[in-house]
């Protein structure tokens, strides 16, 4: 009896690795989902600034609650446009670069604030950076 | 004559003792191990189908960055994108060529999975998602802000509204659905340009 106790109970051991293994992929797999959705929308409000015009760039810094759909960005006229988003949250940092008294750049930083797996409550954080020139020198 | 009478063996209770023990145990095993199988094959799917749709997305967005209004075309038409239910076309900018080239992006749907094709210039036409699409919407959106008290036309944002869901075959994969915005950020320079 004993030996078979022992018996099983080695081979239960052997075979938690694998059955970890499974989870820690499906927990992966989830983690994949929650950063691709977080790099979703980082692009999303990236692009939306890179578009403007360089002199509507405004150099400051917004928080999540001032970044929403319909929002106005640097107090108008342009608005913010974002697809649905759970459980993410969004902030941005305008920075001048200059030299000589030009503003050559725009330095934009997104940061992306988002629940790592459904019903989880780790927060992770995504960022993104990017600088766009001034055309108008 | 020499009979041995301390023979060890299992009796017959002790057997089915052992049996019904390993038993339990394998039955144990075998459930969880087919439930993790299932649940792990389900999640390959899912991640099948994310992979599908990331690339196709960053294949459509890369476009769209070069997407350019056409020289030949008035700038006070930014109609130079245009979308329909089974197609959105623009123009890029093609550095190989050094011209603007036409690009088609075409979605077949279908009952049992739609496809997306994608076509460049003269180039024949490439599959991007096979039998995967559950379904597909794209529109392009044109706005104007105007400053309250401006004196100028205001800035215009040209942006195409992405809502995909895709699907495998089997259906027991949890579906993947993408729903984002894409600003084209060199049409929308060219169309403020002054």
């Amino acid at each position: 009896m004993l030996e078979i106790v022992f018996s099983a109970g080695i081979l239960a051991l052997i075979m938690l690795p694998v059955f970890m293994t499974f989870s820690t992929g499906n927990r992966n797999i989830q983690l994949t989902d929650a950063e691709f959705r977080a790099h979703t929308a980082a692009i999303e409000l990236m692009e939306q600034i890179i578009s403007l015009p360089f002199g509507q760039i405004k150099s400051g810094e917004y928080e999540s609650d001032v970044i929403v759909d319909g929002g106005q960005f640097a107090d108008g006229p342009v608005l913010f446009k974002f697809s649905p988003a759970e459980d993410l949250w969004r902030s941005m940092k305008v920075e001048d670069i200059r030299r000589d008294g030009k503003t050559l750049f725009k330095k934009v930083t997104v940061t992306i604030k988002y629940v790592a797996a459904p019903g989880s409550d780790r927060i992770r954080e995504f960022f993104m950076k990017t600088l766009v020139a001034n055309e108008n020198l | 004559m020499r009979i041995c009478k301390n023979r060890q063996a299992f009796t017959l209770v002790e057997i089915l003792v052992v049996c019904g023990i390993v038993s339990v145990f394998m039955g144990t095993a075998i459930m969880l191990f087919t439930n993790f199988r299932r649940g792990f094959s389900r999640s390959e799917g899912t991640a099948v189908l994310m992979q599908d749709g990331a690339l196709f997305l960053a294949r459509l967005r890369t476009d769209l960055n070069s997407a350019v209004i056409a020289p030949d075309s008035s700038v006070s038409n930014p109609a130079q994108l245009s979308a329909t239910s089974d197609q959105l076309s623009f123009m890029v900018y093609s550095s190989r060529e050094a011209r603007a080239l036409p690009v088609v992006y075409r979605y077949q749907a279908s009952e049992s999975g739609g496809s997306i094709f994608r076509r460049e210039g003269g180039d024949s036409e490439r599959e991007l998602i096979k039998n995967r699409v559950a379904s597909l919407t794209w529109q392009t959106d044109l706005e104007r802000f105007i400053e309250p008290e401006g004196t100028s036309s205001g800035t215009l944002r040209i942006s195409i509204g992405l809502d995909l869901k895709l699907k495998m075959r089997s259906g027991d994969e949890k579906p993947f659905a993408l729903k984002t915005f894409i600003f084209p950020a060199r049409l929308n320079r060219q169309l403020n340009s002054p």
